[in-house]
């Protein structure tokens, strides 16, 4: 089982050690199936470590597993060590499963791409890095796999680096993860400060020993890392920017392996969180206003994969909420139908990118539903997931966040009840908007120019994954019926206890009021489709939302434009005048000294021996004298 | 203890520097040059050997031979630099030499 846990963790590892190594002696499709196999590999191992922890009596279901120690000063040490319990377990499965299917498809869409070895080999580090964060078993680890994801995001984001804003993009989703890397680091100091340890069981033991400040001040670091990593306000803005990769890398940023890190890391943490209800509780807030945020900008943008972006913060958002409220069973159950429908959508969005030659605008696309029958039953089956339409995955998990929320009461909990319902609008509305454009109506001129190019949908390693995730998508949520039969949110009550558990009327209730607002969002945005206008009508508000509320433009204001001004006044009155100046002044003046001086060397051998003379003279008059 | 004391050796000595010196100064040529340095060096090797026979000591004598033996290799370079400068048929004058002007 232990075993399984270290498999899972290293085949990765193992095939982007191969891809790299092996270099131009392997051929760009032999590259693919590496990386392909060594994440199935990893998915096995994870398969193997989940049977065996289900075998395992419940009391006993928390594995360590310390391969060495990697670090050690003075009574702290640090070992390069796996955690097996029932929500690491989980998380792998999602990780390599759904990280598998996702490098399969690649295969067939990076295809003919000039450096397809370097691509298979990224994604395999990137599979290994997530792998390690959810598997570690200190925090340590945890952020060594938290700065990796962080790296190979950037090194895939800006996988095209001919293109600048590829690169631009990489770079902002860099600098952006760096601030939660920062914080995050800063808790796990005053972790060690505070309790002498970094182990996951060992800090949740110390939680209770330590002052309401520092527990506060470490929830917080926390949350920043995971706000950072999960994308949501005030640090969300790179996720919409990191489209520019190639689509595959958007899938597995958004489904499996690295916008959930933060959720997992609220879920993972959640007894520090606990001790700190005001942080957790703010986690929640964020959370609201990144759905809310993040669902109506979805409604005015033009890019497809923009609006799946948009959606996923909103849907991050969703998760965020029930770790803040402490609802973990909800949150990593929307993390894993999310999964499925996110990377499904993306995934069939990629279908569509590829037969239409690369273009994403949704303008040009139209009546898409004739010419690829395959990918409109998966992308509908995605959306319908992602709008919460009963039996669909996204349906059983969404409403029990919201339901949750409702169960939690007060003043936060009605708020959040409210929000949620507001953003289960929204999202019918954002995610059929997208669908009708794309797939319904018309055939669009471009569209038909295009289809003619096509050979079928797309290669077979493109849609098998794609078709099981369709299945997954639309049953992957019968896991957890509310009232009847909840296997996933008891397996992940063994490692994070709820705080707050919706009663099966909320749940039946709520999920009434959200589907309900689900089909209104569904039958709006097809009116609206067949009325041929938008659903944002108001040119004002339009143009505030295609800015995406201004938060570019207001970092550019607040930190890049005062930051920069400083430089080029540094620069003016600093560099230049004192430090640059300076060093031409001691450079001429040596020259002018050495001129001065060199005036004494006549080449006279007479003068030469007239001086020593004459300055032996003064010594020995000087040594007399003083004598 | 026998003969002049050392006062006497020291003035003749003094004298001797002197010669050599100024002829160092102010002779223009180079074998006249080395010659006079020759003489500041016997100068020296007076004082020592004056020195080491009024306090019985050996030290000065032998530190007068190895005066003599840096004065050989000197006169050897010296010479040899003096017989290129005349194969060369350049001025065998000191002053004209002047090319390590600064």
């Amino acid at each position: 089982m232990i075993a399984g846990g270290w498999v899972c963790l290293l085949a990765p590892l193992a095939g982007a050690l191969a891809i790299t190594l092996a270099g131009q002696r392997i051929s760009r499709r032999t590259a693919g199936w590496i990386s392909t196999l060594t994440t199935f590999i990893a998915f096995g191992g994870a398969l193997i470590a989940f049977f065996g922890l289900w075998a395992a009596d419940p009391e006993d279901r928390e594995r360590v597993s310390t391969a060495y120690t990697w670090l050690a000063a003075g009574d702290f040490e640090v070992g390069f060590q796996i955690q097996l319990d029932t929500l690491s377990s989980v998380m792998m499965l999602i990780v390599s499963g759904v990280g598998g299917l996702i490098v399969w498809y690649s295969m067939g869409y990076m295809a003919g791409d000039d450096e397809e070895r370097r691509y298979f080999a990224y994604m395999s580090l990137f599979v290994f890095s997530m792998l390690m964060l959810v598997e570690a078993g200190n925090f340590l680890l945890l952020l060594v796999g938290w700065g990796l994801v962080g790296l190979a995001s950037y090194l895939l984001i800006g996988f095209w680096h001919h293109k600048p804003e590829a690169v631009a993009a990489a770079k902002k989703a860099f600098v952006m993860n760096a601030i939660g890397d920062a914080t995050f680091a800063l808790a796990c100091v005053l972790l060690i400060w505070e309790t002498g340890t970094l182990e996951l069981v060992g800090v949740f033991d110390d939680v209770g020993s330590m002052s309401s400040t520092t527990v506060n001040l470490v929830a917080l670091g926390l949350l920043g890392g995971a706000v950072a990593k999960s994308a949501q306000i005030p640090l969300h803005t790179w996720l919409p920017d990191a489209m520019e990769g190639p689509t595959p890398v958007s899938a597995l940023i958004h489904a499996a392996t690295m916008v959930t890190a933060g959720v997992y890391l609220l879920v993972r943490a959640s007894p520090v969180f606990e001790a700190a209800p005001n942080v957790q509780h703010l986690a929640a807030i964020l959370g609201m206003l990144t759905l809310l945020v993040a669902g109506v900008v979805a409604l005015v943008q033009w890019d497809i994969k923009r609006v799946i972006a948009y959606s996923t913060m909103s849907q991050i958002g969703y998760m965020f909420v029930a770790a803040g409220i402490g609802a973990y069973g909800y949150a990593i159950f929307h993390l894993m139908t999310h999964a499925f429908f996110k990377a499904l959508l993306f995934m069939s969005a990629g279908l569509v990118i590829h037969h239409l030659g690369g273009e994403q605008d949704i303008r040009k696309m139209g009546g898409l539903k004739e010419v690829m029958p395959r990918t409109h039953i998966a992308f509908l089956a995605g959306a319908l997931s992602l709008a919460g339409i009963p039996i669909f995955a996204g349906f059983w998990s969404k409403d029990g966040i919201v339901s949750s929320a409702l169960a939690t009461g007060g003043a936060l909990g009605w708020t959040l009840f409210v929000a949620g319902l507001v953003g289960a609008l929204l999202t019918g509305l954002y995610t059929f908007r997208l669908y009708y454009t794309v797939f319904r109506g018309e055939q669009s001129a471009f569209a038909r120019e295009h289809a003619h190019e096509g050979h079928g949908e797309g290669p077979l390693s493109m849609l098998v994954p794609v078709g099981i995730l369709t299945v997954l998508a639309t049953i992957g949520g019968l896991v957890a019926i509310p009232g009847v039969w909840e296997p996933f949110l008891h397996w992940i009550d063994e490692t994070a206890q709820p705080l707050v558990e919706p009663t099966v009327g909320q749940d039946y209730g709520t999920s009434a009021i959200a589907v309900t607002l689900g089909l209104v969002g569904l039958f709006l945005a097809r009116r609206a489709f067949q009325a041929g206008r938008q659903l944002v009508t108001n040119p004002e508000l339009w143009r505030v939302l295609e800015h995406k509320l201004y938060f570019d433009e207001l970092y550019d204001a607040l930190f890049y434009r005062p930051a920069a001004a400083i430089s080029a006044a540094l620069r003016r009155n600093v560099e230049e005048p004192v430090i640059e100046r300076s060093l031409d002044e001691i450079g001429s003046g040596t020259i002018h000294v050495g001129g001065e001086v060199a005036r004494f060397q006549s080449g006279l051998l007479r003068t030469y021996a007239l001086a020593i003379t004459f300055a032996v003279c003064v010594l020995v008059v000087v040594f007399v004298a003083v004598r | 203890m026998s003969g002049p004391s050392v006062g006497w050796y020291l003035i003749v000595a003094a004298m001797l520097f002197g010669i050599g010196a100024l002829g160092v100064m102010m002779r223009r040529s180079p074998l006249i040059v080395l010659l006079s340095l020759e003489i500041m060096l016997n100068a020296a090797n007076l004082t020592l050997i004056a020195f080491a026979r009024q306090h019985g000591d050996l030290a000065g004598q032998i530190f007068a031979l190895s005066v003599m033996a840096v004065a050989a290799a000197e006169v050897a370079i010296g010479l040899g630099l003096i017989v290129a400068m005349a194969r060369r048929r350049l001025v065998l004058d000191v002053d004209q030499a002047s090319a390590l002007r600064g």
